[in-house]
């Protein structure tokens, strides 16, 4: 601990610039220390043996072609944030959320902001994922976009910025509770002094708002978790929260349309669907609608849902909201939908198909990012300042052939958190932060979400399919930890333990002990 | 429920079940093969070779009995081995981990994981079949244990019972066929210890039974003996229970109809035969019947709803 030095110019979020642990760390940084660099390796340790246990695994494809599981990467050093932090946050994305659904509904329907002249419609239409079968649907409640994860940063002048909108199937929630389960576990020791607001509600949440737009006349609604089956990367999330809100966990094989509504096939035949939460994308779940080959869809499912007989989260067609070539516009949404000023700031995008900016971006390249639009997760970015003089020229070409096909952002200098090394010493490393909303009748925000955090020195990339690792997110409550106290006690005292009520075994032992007390006496 | 996920559920249940039975009885096979033939005539046969012809393991040629014991522990390359038998209960486990509990899940996990490291110096040498069995026993009844404690009985608790039911059954079945001699029973009525042991039934007999541990009583025993939970006519009750429950309309219901015929069956052969009579019959009827049974059960449950009517 001594010897941490944050790195400039990033902005630690534990330590200031000199040095010293900022004020809502202190209590952690001590903890921090008496645990020392062999019982935080040590920690880790019983961390991977615990997670190989429970299966909460990844499968990562080795060089020799083989797959094998390794324990999912929770970082030991949670971050931290106020709760007065944390509030402008929520209140911030809460706003952002609105104004992404507002446009999917408006991309669908009157198209006002793209007659407004806002949004370009040769962008929207461009987009891979917009969807010309949902034109004109309307889902139950006008919702559409039913969980959103916002990737956001932390500039080194301590402002949050939004990097990405994901209001598709962003996933990663499994493991912010199960990450919070395991530091309980794990490092109790540094709960002691924080007063964490808890995570573990949100699939409660997930579920009151999918019964909360399902369809359902009479009846308790039937919600159903669909996933694309055991081999997806994100199973284990699938399964866990199908399990945690207590649905069932479907797949295509399950599913079945008939006359415009959905059924799902059981023991006892046919029975009705009412909302599905779908975690595939919207190119395979219905080979009559999208794409014909798709063996993983349920052919039919969009004319139920055009029917209304069935609710699907997050609708289909959403992706146009998280587009990266939109992105730019939705602090222009905000304004024109809610007629609000943004509370999170976007991070500068250059857009390539206007060739003013292509020019400017051609000259800088490297200093800024570059991102393909239509890829997720991390693949095809390239960092300017990280990348060699080839891959920056490389780079220039492809831009220059398709510049349709690509943005460009300045660089944003993450923040660092402490994390803990294979030898239990701690290194800043980056980190960004992918809080979870929820939107039924209204807009929950779990707090915290999603520390992503890059392993590697230097790295900027937190994907986890790309060496990134998690961290728990602690929300702290406010006032400070002299109030914390247990639940009340009821008033009634239960009456005591019932105990063995003939024979001699209690009076045996008394008698010994007299006896022993008696020969002690002597 | 889901179709598919009550066939997971039932399968899971049948392989728990096979990676127990199969451990019980490589271990007593182990013992008494490392022992010589006692001077009291044994009334059944039963060794590595009768193993492997339950297990179906045709290819195997028995040589002198110990290595096909090992493998028939923790070579994964073969169907009838302990170790597949758990392997195919975590891949089905994995499937349908939201349906049972994360603690059951997690003891299936774990075992699966203990064993498949089968570097591990505790599982090799010539201990190493003991200890395995050993473990395999233990860790099916504490996977059993904490699914009993913590599953709602309901029909996912129906079908993974029902699964290890029949499987219970099916095994003691094979046993008894494979062990039991065809001539005349009455004249080579010798001791049968080892099939009590291969089901763990040894205490529950000498406590149910006054005769000696010899083939006919034995073999009564683990067909008839209602109040031993591992014998085939309580499975069948047990089985008819299960479908009971979890079949929306018991009445008419091929499989729950067709088990409650077996049970009486069992019951009306238990009161009718002789003393002595003759046993290896009735296996065999027994077990084409829980075949049959089986198969109603795919036909009426797992098959998809796709040709049944719309419930509502």
């Amino acid at each position: 601990m001594a010897g941490y030095r944050p790195q400039a110019p990033f902005l630690d979020e534990l330590f200031e610039a000199d040095g010293t642990p900022r004020q809502t760390a202190e209590p952690l940084i001590r903890d921090l220390e008496s645990l020392g660099a062999d019982g935080l390796a040590e920690a880790g340790r019983r961390r991977d043996a615990m997670f190989m246990q429970q299966g909460i695994t990844f499968e990562t494809s080795s060089t020799g072609g083989g797959s094998h599981d390794r324990p999912f990467p929770l970082d030991l050093v949670p971050r931290v944030l106020s709760g007065e932090e944390w509030r402008a946050i929520k209140r911030g994305l809460a706003q952002r959320i609105r104004a992404l659904n507002h446009f999917v509904d408006d991309v669908y329907h009157a198209r006002e902001i793209v007659r407004e002249g806002l949004v370009p419609w040769r962008l929207v239409a461009s987009c891979s994922h917009f969807a010309r079968a949902v034109h004109g649907i309307r889902p139950p409640g006008g919702v559409y976009t039913h969980v959103a994860g916002c990737d956001l940063v932390r500039h080194s002048d301590g402002t949050w910025r939004v990097i990405e909108d994901n209001v598709r199937i962003p996933s990663g929630i499994s493991y912010v509770l199960e990450n919070r389960a395991a530091m309980a576990r794990l490092v109790p020791e540094l709960f002691a002094s924080y007063r964490v607001r808890p995570v573990e509600h949100y699939p409660q949440l997930l579920l009151r708002a999918l019964r909360s737009v399902a369809p359902s006349a009479e009846s308790e609604a039937t919600v159903v978790v669909w996933t694309p089956g055991p081999a997806n990367p994100a199973y284990f999330e699938h399964a866990f929260l199908a399990r945690q809100m207590g649905v069932e966990l479907v797949e295509a094989s399950d599913l079945v349309v008939r006359d415009d509504v959905l059924y799902m096939r059981t023991t006892r035949g046919l029975e009705r669907a009412h909302a599905v939460y779908r975690r595939l994308d919207d190119d395979f779940v219905d080979p009559l609608e999208f794409r014909p080959d798709s063996l993983l869809g349920v052919p039919g499912l969009v004319r139920a849902y055009r029917a209304g007989s069935v609710a699907i989260a997050n609708a289909f067609g959403t992706g146009v909201a998280d587009d990266k070539a939109i992105y730019r516009f939705v602090p222009d949404m905000i304004r024109f939908y809610l007629g609000e000023e943004p509370i999170l700031e976007n991070v500068r995008t250059y857009l390539l198909s206007e060739p003013e900016e292509l020019e400017h971006v051609l000259a800088r390249l490297d200093q800024l990012v570059v991102k393909p639009t239509g890829e997720s997760g991390g693949r095809g970015v390239m960092i300017g300042p990280h990348a060699s003089e080839q891959e920056i020229e490389r780079m220039r070409g492809v831009i220059s052939a398709h510049p349709d096909r690509w943005i460009a952002q300045d660089v944003v200098q993450l923040s660092t958190v402490p994390t803990v090394g294979e030898d239990g010493v701690l290194a800043p490393r980056h980190v960004d932060l992918r809080p979870f909303a929820v939107f039924g009748e209204r807009i929950d925000i779990v707090p915290g979400g999603l520390t992503r955090v890059a392993l590697e020195e230097g790295s900027l990339i937190v994907n986890s399919s790309r060496g990134g690792g998690s961290k728990d997110t602690w929300v702290l409550e406010d006032g400070d930890d002299a109030d914390r106290a247990g639940p009340p006690i009821a008033d009634t005292q239960p009456p005591a333990l019932p105990d063995l009520r003939y024979g001699g075994w209690t009076g045996q032992q008394q008698q010994q002990q007299q006896r022993r007390a008696a020969a002690g006496e002597r | 429920m889901l179709a598919r996920i009550a066939h997971e559920l039932y399968w899971l249940g049948r392989n728990l079940a096979r990676a127990e039975f199969t451990a019980r009885a490589v271990e007593a096979v182990f013992r008494s093969e490392l022992q010589g033939t006692s001077d009291s005539l044994p009334g059944v046969s039963f060794g590595s070779g009768g193993l492997l012809a339950i297990l179906g393991d045709v290819d195997a040629t028995p040589g002198n009995g110990r290595p096909s014991l090992e493998q028939l522990t923790l070579d994964s390359g073969r169907p009838g081995s302990m170790l597949a038998s758990i392997e195919r209960a975590r891949e089905g486990a994995r499937t349908v981990r939201d349906v049972i509990s994360a603690e059951m899940w997690e003891a299936i996990n774990t075992t699966s994981l203990e064993l498949r490291d089968g570097v591990q110096p505790r599982w090799g040498g010539p201990t190493g079949t003991a200890v395995t069995s050993q473990y395999v026993k233990e860790r099916t009844a504490l996977i059993w244990g904490v699914a009993n404690r913590s599953m709602l009985r309901d029909e996912a608790k129906s079908f993974l019972d029902a699964g290890s039911l029949i499987e219970i059954a099916d095994m003691v079945l094979r046993m008894l066929r494979v062990a039991l001699p065809s001539s005349n029973p009455a004249e080579s009525d010798g001791q049968a210890l080892i099939l009590l042991q291969a089901v763990g039934g040894f205490h529950a007999y000498l406590r149910a039974v006054t005769a000696p541990p010899n083939a006919h009583p034995v073999a009564r025993f683990l067909l008839f003996e209602r109040a031993y939970p591992d014998s085939v006519a309580a499975c069948v009750d047990s089985l008819h229970e299960r479908f009971t429950l979890a079949d929306a309309g018991p009445r008419n219901s091929k499989p729950v109809l067709r088990v409650s015929r077996l049970a009486a069956d069992l019951d009306f052969q238990r009161r009718a035969l002789p003393e002595g009579a003759e046993l290896t019959g009735i296996c065999e009827q027994t077990q084409q019947e829980l075949a049959r049974i089986d198969q109603d059960v795919a036909e009426r449950y797992f098959a998809g709803a796709a040709s049944a009517g719309l419930r509502r």
